[in-house]
C-alpha cells in the first residue's frame, strides 16, 4: 500500500561552506489550509536545526525534546553532542514509538568537529547519512531542481539560491506546499537564517509578467 | 453573484490531480449564449463532455425556437441532464448564471446529480465552497453595480482559494 505523503516540502544538502537548509511553510489538514506561516525548520540548539514534516505537533515536541538531551549531554560530557550522536537519539525514541502512529518526517543538520553532518531520520525508525534530502509531499518537485543544479563547491549565496529555487518549485506544482521559503545556512559559527521570501512573490520574480495584447479569447469548444 | 441588473461568474484557474498542479490557465467557465455563462467544477473531463452537450442542445433549441434559451429553461435542462446519469453521474457541480427577462439576474448552482438550488444572492460550487460561503456571506450587498460587484467577487474568490490547496493560480471573472 502506498503510504500517503507528508504535505510538506523540505530540503537540505551539504556543500563546501556548510548546510543548507529550507522549507516551506504551509499546513494543510485535508484540502484545507489551516496555516501559511509554520515554522518549519526548528532550531534544536545554536548549531543544529531539524526540519518538520507530518505531524507539527510530534515535529515540534520530539525536537525540543532532542534539544533538551543534547543539552544534557553537553553538561554530562563537557563537550558538544555530534550530529551522529543526537540523530541516534532522536531515531532510537522514534523506532521505541513504532507503530504507535507518530509521523514524523526529519533532517538533523548541524556543523560539528568532523564538520558538516545531514541525517534523515523518520517515524519508522529509519535513520540514514547524506549530502541531499528532500521531504515531504512536495519532494519530487525539489528533488527535481535540487539535482539539477548541486555542485559541491558552490557559494553560499549560489547555494541558497538553488534551496530557495527548489522549495519555490516545489510549492508551484504541490498543492500542499506554499506559503514562504525559508532558507537557512548552518556553518562552522553555527546557523543562520537567509532568507523568507513569499512564494508568490518568488514566482513573478523567476517569471516576470510580459505585457501581452489578450491572454487567451472565448473559443467555442469544438463539438465530437 | 447577482447584482442590480447584471451578474458575474467566477472561478479559479488551477487543474489539478490531487495535489500534484497540472495547469494554471484552465477556463471553467462557458459561455452558452450572450447572457447566459455556466461554470462546471469538479472531473475537467466530465465538465467538457457535458458542456459539448449542453450546447448541442442549446443550439438544437435556437434551430427550433429561434431564440435563445432562458436561465430559468436552460437550468431545467442541466438538471434533466444531469439525473439521466442518476446511477453513473457525471462528477461535476455546476454554477448557472444568466440575465432574463427584463435583464432579471438569474443564478444557480446543483449537485452532480442535478438537484437545483436557487439562490437570489450568490451560489458556490467547488472544493473550497465552504470556504466561499462565508466568504459571500459577509462580503454581499443587495443591488451592487456592476464595478462594485466585480470587486467583491474577485476578492470573496481570492480570500477562498488561498485557504484552499485544491484552488488557486487566479481567477477568470465576468461580469454581465
Amino acid at each position: 500500500m502506498v503510504k500517503p505523503a507528508k504535505g510538506t516540502t523540505t530540503l537540505a544538502f551539504i556543500f563546501k561552506e556548510g548546510v543548507m537548509v529550507a522549507a516551506d511553510s504551509r499546513a494543510s489538514m485535508g484540502g484545507y489550509i489551516s496555516s501559511q506561516s509554520v515554522k518549519k525548520i526548528i532550531e534544536i540548539n545554536p548549531y543544529m536545526l531539524g526540519t518538520m514534516a507530518g505531524g507539527a505537533a510530534d515535529c515540534q515536541f520530539w525536537h525540543r525534546n532532542l534539544g533538551t538531551k543534547c543539552r544534557l549531554h553537553e553538561l554530562a560530557n563537557k563537550r558538544r553532542i555530534s550530529v551522529t550522536g543526537a540523530s541516534k537519539l532522536l531515531a532510537n525514541i522514534l523506532y521505541s514509538y513504532r507503530g504507535m502512529g507518530l509521523s514524523v518526517g526529519t533532517m538533523i543538520a548541524g556543523w560539528d568537529e568532523t564538520g558538516p553532518g545531514l541525517y534523515y531520520v523518520d517515524n519508522e525508525g529509519g535513520r540514514l547519512k547524506g549530502m541531499r534530502f528532500s521531504v515531504g509531499s512536495g519532494s519530487p518537485y525539489a528533488y527535481g531542481v535540487l539535482d539539477n543544479g548541486y555542485r559541491y563547491d558552490m557559494s553560499v549565496e549560489e547555494a541558497a539560491e538553488l534551496a530557495r529555487r527548489a522549495i519555490y518549485h516545489a510549492t508551484f506544482r504541490d498543492g500542499a506546499s506554499g506559503g514562504v521559503a525559508s532558507v537557512y545556512h548552518v556553518g562552522p559559527n553555527g546557523w543562520k537564517k537567509l532568507s523568507g521570501d513569499d512564494v508568490g512573490e518568488l514566482h513573478y520574480r523567476y517569471y516576470p509578467v510580459m505585457p501581452s495584447t489578450v491572454e487567451q479569447e472565448m473559443v467555442e469548444v469544438t463539438g465530437a | 453573484m447577482v447584482g442590480k441588473n447584471c451578474f458575474a461568474i467566477a472561478s479559479d484557474r488551477r487543474l489539478g490531480v490531487q495535489l500534484q498542479t497540472i495547469a494554471t490557465d484552465f477556463k471553467r467557465i462557458y459561455k452558452v449564449h450572450d447572457r447566459l455563462f455556466l461554470g462546471l467544477s469538479g472531473l475537467a473531463t466530465d465538465a467538457q463532455t457535458l458542456y459539448q452537450r449542453l450546447v448541442f442542445r442549446h443550439k438544437l433549441y435556437q434551430l427550433r425556437e429561434e431564440r435563445d434559451m432562458k436561465p430559468e429553461t436552460f437550468a431545467n435542462l442541466v438538471s434533466a441532464i444531469l439525473y439521466e446519469k442518476r446511477f453513473g453521474p457525471y462528477f461535476c457541480q455546476p454554477v448557472i448564471a444568466g440575465l432574463g427577462d427584463e435583464d432579471k439576474p438569474f443564478i444557480c448552482t446543483m449537485d452532480s446529480i442535478g438537484a437545483k438550488e436557487l439562490a437570489k444572492d450568490f451560489v458556490v460550487a467547488g472544493t473550497a465552497s465552504e470556504s466561499l460561503y462565508g466568504a459571500c456571506e459577509s462580503m454581499f450587498k443587495e443591488g451592487m453595480e456592476p464595478e462594485e460587484l466585480f470587486e467583491t467577487v474577485s476578492q470573496a474568490l481570492l480570500s477562498s482559494v488561498d485557504r484552499d490547496c485544491l484552488s488557486g493560480w487566479g481567477g477568470h471573472v465576468y461580469v454581465v
